[in-house]
């Protein structure tokens, strides 16, 4: 037996296009053949029934005919009004506008990284705070987006080196809130090492979310964040602890609330799969994302220490996720976040409107970053790359723009034009395209453009060789694995962090 | 000739092609990607042949990989301008449908700030500050009805001035 590439030259002029199908892309995984729908409906179907498809023949009494009939890849039968509303349902977030803002609270970092340069500046850099007015006008552009919820993220450089401000702006969101009524969030991304009790009192006080960086096991987070004069990794699971031991202090289900932590996956951690994965349970984290390095925080030689082959990325994550998998069905609870953000599309049959993997992306009309000097950025890929001298994605500032003026601004528009995938080449004929998105200011960064060149892509190539592994999954079709996979698609909401959204 | 030539030279490279092969689109399109990192220059090469120089801005830099990469991203713009020509409605729907639900309906800021001088604020463009008799005193019966469906038709399609 032979596999597709050879199936349409042996085949020749006895090719013949199936009558009575719905558009569908296929291609060939572990053997079998995948067919998509336009719908996101999925089927496995044998080389051989495959090979009677090609050839026209489709016996309306063959199992085969059920198997299509009963995922909608039949014309015939297909109920029109319910594609179109799932269509429209899970397209729902293009009803409103962004709900991430980012606020660059500081550029100053008491850590330095090995893969961030352009987002940071030294301790005495105390002009790269951002002032309490700039922080408000923040706030008064975010409560005017349609979004009726809206969370509010402070990162920086490390956030809490302007903590005054941070708390400042806290407490001008939730006054002006009860004007507006939005379901209101605040996290902060922090490396945890300047958290003190006060400060934690306040935040946990405040329900704001607290989200760190973990590189994984203590040897390679210290070789990576190097914290003066101590052990960035010690700080953070100190810290760590000590948040999570607060939640419990006043009543939350520690299975849900407590501390994430974020992964940046260099060269160097590819080494260690299993190793990252145990120290992120370890710290009693329920979801790890295996993030590949992504390139706008550094420049230059740096690349070359911390980029690798794709390929290379692909096999960590194999391993990773086998290792959690291999975890559950031991009775351990995690799951890994890029899979989730597929799973939920592939089985859920929603999106989880994560917003760099949706379509069109979420650059602009998802989300806002505000860099510390007031200027409004797509999103803080396009704050970063500001930051190392390009502009391009820009789109206003807080002290002239208007709310409608930034999500009327052309780079806005030329910005979600270019993440429809269903019209971007390579796109057009993936079979992943229901579920896939890109950022383009990815595609801008890496190609120079923001429409990109998919097969020289490395994020395509990641998305392509993480829903080449999911369907792989599905395929084998081991119930447990399914299972523990289709467990990945229900997120749990914490409500306690989100603010009441009635308006006063 | 071949359909498409290289040249390297010193830091630069010059491909050259058949006209006919890309629309012009396309070629602005590509080369236009090489501005951050090369000087760009378009030219005719003869009859019916493009000419494209990169030259690198920085020494040291793989002309040969520009080269390459130009081709690549010639075809990918060629079969853009492709798809979004079949599929020109379904982009300016979601585009529509994501902008207009990210922004929203015009604010009192807005609203205020819209131009409304002398010369526009009087403006009665569907003829509501008209008597009865003004608006239709030209027209018999039953012409009245039929204008009254075209204002009516007219300002569906989007609020173009009916006078
Ligand atoms: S980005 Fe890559 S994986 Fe995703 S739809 Fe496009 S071609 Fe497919």
């Amino acid at each position: 037996m032979t596999g597709l590439s050879t199936l349409f030259t042996e085949l020749g002029s006895a090719a013949k296009a199936p009558t009575g199908l719905v558009p569908f892309r296929f291609r060939e995984v572990g053997g079998d053949i995948l067919l998509t729908n336009f719908l996101g409906d999925w089927l496995f179907v044998t080389q051989d029934e495959f090979r009677a498809l090609t050839r026209g023949e489709l016996d309306s009494a063959s199992p085969l005919h059920d198997k299509l009939a009963s995922r909608n890849f039949l014309r015939e039968g297909l109920d029109q009004a319910k594609a179109a509303e799932r269509i429209a349902y899970k397209k729902r977030f293009l009803n409103w506008g962004p709900n991430l803002h980012i606020a660059v609270v500081t550029l100053r970092c008491n850590e330095t990284c090995v893969y961030c340069h352009a987002s940071r500046a030294n301790m005495d850099a105390v002009h790269t705070d951002m002032t309490p007015e700039i922080g408000e006008k923040v706030v008064d552009l975010m409560l005017q987006s349609t979004s009726p919820s809206v969370t509010l993220e402070f990162q920086g450089g490390e956030p809490l080196a302007n903590f005054p401000v941070m708390k400042h702006v806290i407490e001008y969101a939730l006054a002006r809130n009860r004007a507006y009524g939005k379901g209101l969030e605040f996290t902060m991304v922090s490396n945890l090492a300047m958290m003190d009790e006060e400060k934690l009192a306040f935040l946990v006080d405040r329900k704001v979310q607290i989200c760190t960086s973990i590189d994984g096991p203590e040897h390679l987070h210290t070789k990576q964040r190097i914290l003066a004069g101590g052990n960035a990794h010690r700080e953070a699971v100190k810290w760590i602890e000590r948040i999570n031991k607060a939640y419990i202090d006043i009543g939350l289900d520690p299975t849900l609330y407590h501390v994430e932590a974020l992964l940046t996956t260099t060269r160097e951690a590819l080494k260690y799969p299993k190793e990252i994965v145990d120290t992120y349970v370890g710290l009693g984290c329920r979801a790890i994302f295996l993030r590949p390095v992504d390139p706008f925080g550094f420049a230059g030689r740096t690349a070359q220490i911390v980029e690798y082959d794709r390929a290379a990325y692909n096999d960590f994550y194999r391993t990773a996720v086998e290792h959690i998998l291999d975890l559950n069905r031991r009775g351990e609870q995690v799951l890994e976040r890029y899979g989730s953000i597929f799973l939920t599309k592939i089985l859920g049959d929603d999106d989880p409107n994560f917003l760099d993997i949706r379509s069109p992306s979420g650059s602009g009309i998802g989300a806002l970053a505000y860099n510390y000097d007031g200027k409004i950025f797509s999103s803080d890929e396009g704050r970063m790359m500001y930051e190392t001298g390009d502009p391009a994605f820009q789109i206003g500032d807080v002290f002239t723009s208007t709310y409608r003026s930034l999500m009327k601004h052309e780079t806005v528009r030329a910005l979600v034009m270019a993440s429809i995938r269903d019209v971007q080449p390579d796109c057009v004929n993936c079979t992943y395209t229901p579920y896939c998105g890109v950022q383009p200011e990815h595609s801008y960064r890496t190609q120079g453009t923001i429409f990109g060149r998919m097969r020289e892509s490395t994020l395509c190539a990641v998305h392509k060789g993480i829903q080449d592994f999911l369907f792989d999954k599905l395929r084998e079709n081991d119930p447990k694995t399914v299972e523990i996979l289709q467990r990945w698609t229900t997120v749990r909401a914490r409500t306690h962090f989100i603010h009441a959204s009635s308006a006063s | 000739m071949s359909d498409m030539s290289f040249h390297l030279g010193e830091g630069s490279v010059r491909i050259e092609f058949d006209e006919g092969l890309y629309p012009k689109d396309a070629i602005y399109g590509a080369a236009y990607v090489f501005i951050d990192r090369c000087w760009v220059h378009l030219d005719r090469a003869g009859d019916r042949r493009i000419q494209v120089t990169l030259k690198a801005k920085k020494p040291g830099a793989d002309t040969q990989i520009y080269a390459g990469e130009f081709q690549n991203e010639l075809l990918g713009q060629a079969w853009r301008l492709r798809i979004v020509e079949e599929n020109k409605k379904l982009v300016e729907s979601i585009t529509a449908r994501a902008l207009g639900g990210a922004a929203g309906p015009p604010g009192l800021d807005e609203l205020l700030a819209m131009d409304i001088g002398e010369e526009t604020a009087f403006e009665d463009p569907l003829g509501i500050a008209m008597s009865w008799e003004e608006k239709y005193k030209k027209k018999g019966k039953g012409e009245g009805a039929k204008a009254e469906a075209e204002d009516a038709s007219e300002g569906a399609s989007g609020g173009e001035k009916a006078s």
